[in-house]
């Protein structure tokens, strides 16, 4: 190909002004590459174009740097973090209208930080209050599972002392003796498991009320006619669980008595409280 | 008026490609007067032309990351945005139809009245120092360089609006690129 008459034929300025049919463009995209000559002369024209729009400007209205600008944000075409005007970045110039431009975007930027201040403002408030409910929510459901923990705790316990109480009633060796309230108290009830071959005594108050301050129940074996002490329940035992008393080898029936704390070698007979014989 | 383009085209590109502020002031600070009298000289009011430069920078903008260096320069890339969207909006608001049926030398003083009712001197003066240099070209040259590059007519269009063959459009276009290169050296 003659590229000297490839130039002169006027391609290239057709090209250049956006005439070139698209036959035309890629024929010129293929020579441009590897031909410098053609290159060069592409360069030019759009040299002489760009010369031609910088000797043809037209001032721009001020505010339409800012409104761009905007719209370049609404368009959603700036990083987030980009949003604000930074000042720094306005060149600086003696140039009249770029110092009123610098003093829009000044004000815009005030305008901006405030709204900024008052968004933010905002959010921290949202932020505390939401806090401040979740911390609250945490507390409430901190103190329910303590409360639900101490319930299993007990109900654990009582569990514990009813399969005791159980094994107690399923031993074959055992004899149960309900111990009932004498004439003054006639809904009393305490429960006596005495085990016939190793004849350790077991204790269950099953109602009756706690033992007032200083005193403690006694329980007593009456064998042969005459009270022996078979120990005191302990103070610090509920009411309804099996306690441990002392061995009885022998007796035809058990009483309790309301003693003062630490118990008596003999029944206070008029602080008798409940019996039940074998 | 010359805008200083003092940033390499590849620092430009690596910087409008960050789409921070800084490259949207300095490509603004830099373009947007050029860019302008570009878009001025296509639509028919400084309000459209308004209007046409928010979307030239949008476009710019939005393309910049799809723009081949290996294609072509940035700047022209940046002109034929600014023309084609001009153009494009010429063609939307049909009023080339209109024009077209006008004689040539009617549409040319009707831009210029247009451009110098902006109202602004300054604008007044840069649009007598570009009149001077197209001025400066030979007549039959410039109405080709008018007629493709501000009004959108193809050289087929032209070459049967002036009545002459195809051939002679392409190399008078030439020959005005030619003596237009000449006086944009006389003029930096």
């Amino acid at each position: 190909m003659d590229i000297r008459a490839y130039i002169s034929s006027g391609i290239i300025e057709s090209y250049v002004l956006g005439l070139a049919s698209e036959e035309e463009v890629s024929i010129l995209n293929c020579i441009r590459k590897n031909n410098s000559e053609v290159e060069q002369a592409i360069i030019e024209a759009e040299i002489a174009l760009e010369d031609l729009a910088d000797s043809q400007a037209i001032e721009m209205p001020m505010q339409l740097k800012q409104d761009i600008w905007n719209k370049l944000i609404v368009e959603n075409l700036v990083p987030n973090e980009d949003h604000k005007i930074d000042e720094t970045l306005v060149p600086s110039s003696t140039d009249h209208n770029d110092v009123i431009v610098m003093d829009t975007e000044k004000k815009m930027l005030v305008a901006r930080s405030y709204k900024w201040t008052i968004a933010a403002s905002l959010l921290l408030a949202v932020s505390i209050g939401a806090n401040i409910f979740l911390y609250q929510r945490k507390q409430d459901t901190a103190n329910k599972l303590n409360q639900t923990t101490s319930l299993l705790d007990a109900e654990q316990a009582k569990l514990a002392t009813l399969q005791d109480k159980w094994a107690l009633v399923q031993n074959p060796a055992i004899k149960t003796i309900p111990l009932k309230g004498v004439e003054t108290k006639p809904d009393y009830l305490a429960l006596v498991f005495w085990d016939q071959v190793s004849k350790t005594v077991y204790l269950s108050i099953e109602h009756m009320p706690v033992a007032p301050k200083g005193k403690q129940y006694q329980l007593w074996a009456m064998v042969d006619g005459k009270p022996v002490n078979a120990g005191v329940f302990p103070l610090d035992l509920k009411g309804d669980t099996a306690s441990k008393m002392l061995d009885i080898p022998k007796a035809q029936a058990f009483a309790i008595t309301l003693e003062d704390e630490g118990g008596k070698d003999v029944p206070t007979l008029t602080a008798l409280c409940v019996m039940g014989s074998i | 008026m010359s805008p200083l383009h003092n940033l390499s085209e590849e620092t430009l590109i690596l910087l409008l490609k960050k789409k921070n502020q800084q490259a949207f002031s300095y490509l603004y600070d830099h373009y947007a007067d050029a860019l302008f009298g570009v878009v001025c000289r296509i639509v028919v009011s400084t309000e459209h032309a308004e209007e046409v430069i928010q979307d030239v920078f949008v476009k710019i903008w939005r393309y910049i990351d799809v723009f081949d260096a290996e294609k072509g320069r940035l700047y022209t890339w940046m002109i034929n945005i600014a023309r084609n969207t001009a153009l494009d909006h010429r063609k939307s608001k049909a009023i080339v139809n209109e024009q077209k049926n006008q004689p040539l030398s009617n549409i040319v003083n009707r831009e210029e009245e247009q451009d110098l009712s902006q109202g602004e001197q300054h604008t007044k003066a840069d649009f007598i120092g570009f009149k001077n240099i197209l001025d400066k070209l030979k007549p039959e040259w410039r109405i080709l360089i008018e007629m493709a590059y501000y009004e959108g007519y193809t050289q087929q269009e032209i070459a049967e609006q002036l009545d002459v063959p195809l051939g002679t459009v392409k190399t008078r276009t030439r020959a005005a690129f030619i003596q237009l290169q000449q006086l944009l050296k006389e003029y930096r």
